[in-house]
């Protein structure tokens, strides 16, 4: 198969979709601070998509799945932890900006291959 | 579930916040209003927060509605008032103020925090945008 997507951009892919998700899930997170009983969601892509590189397939691109944290509620029954989410938030972020760098290499690279001199 | 979800979702929180200040604001700027005896005073207002679509945890949050205190106030001896009842007594809302500048100040923390969020999540959506941009 000639295709333009090898497994690496894939990956890159499955990442960036994780990465997203994991980003509207903190920012879930930060809207429901103040909500009473709100426990904070946690996004995991990453085991699955080693676990697929690991096997040699091709990842699944639908990202990953959501749990609620057990952490230690305050009285108001909500342990969306402030801290913790801006620094999730801010890492995430700059996860997917790498993630989009190395993207955009792959592209080069290929663009680099179609041009003729 | 649209392109730009992360900012909807802080933006939902950005709405609650905001009316959570309303709430906060309406308590303090009635404070010292005052009912004649045989009236209901002031009534505290109060915020529902509800997460949305709590299953996936990207629905973000809305206002369920509002919650009243208690309209019994207290009676307070002010024979100059003009709703002062012929014992000299009016009814005044019983809304401690220290309670108030603290919900003022969550309020306005939760607010910030959401449009930080905003940032956050422009910068990876501009950053996505630009991709094979210099093909």
């Amino acid at each position: 198969m000639i295709g333009i997507s090898d497994t690496t951009m894939t990956a890159l892919h499955a990442a960036l979709t994780g990465l997203s998700q994991r980003q509207r899930v903190s920012n879930d997170n930060i809207a429901n601070v103040n909500t009473p009983g709100f426990l904070a969601g946690r996004t995991d892509f990453e085991s699955s998509l080693r676990s697929e590189l690991a096997d040699g397939s091709t990842p699944a691109i639908g990202g990953g799945s959501v749990h609620r944290s057990l952490a230690a509620t305050r009285t108001d029954g909500n342990n969306v932890d402030l801290d913790s989410e801006t620094v999730i938030a801010t890492e995430t972020g700059l996860r997917y900006q790498l993630a989009l760098q190395a993207l955009n290499g792959k592209y080069d690279l290929l663009s680099a291959a179609m041009r003729t001199q | 579930m649209s392109t730009f979800d992360a900012l909807r979702i802080s933006g939902s929180g950005m709405t609650l916040h905001r009316k959570y200040l309303d709430a906060v604001s309406d308590n303090i700027a009635n404070i010292n209003t005052a009912a004649a005896p045989g009236q209901e005073a002031f009534k505290e207002r109060f915020i529902v927060a509800q997460a949305v679509d709590y299953g996936s945890g990207t629905g973000g949050v809305r206002v369920a509605g509002a919650a009243f205190g208690s309209g019994e106030g207290k009676l307070v001896y002010s024979p100059d008032n003009p709703l002062a009842d012929d014992e000299g007594y009016v009814r005044m809302p019983d809304i401690d103020l220290g309670t108030q500048m603290t919900n003022l100040l969550i309020a306005q923390r939760g607010y910030q925090a959401n449009i930080s969020a905003i940032s956050r999540a422009t910068d990876a959506y501009q950053a996505a945008l630009s991709l094979g941009k210099n093909l």
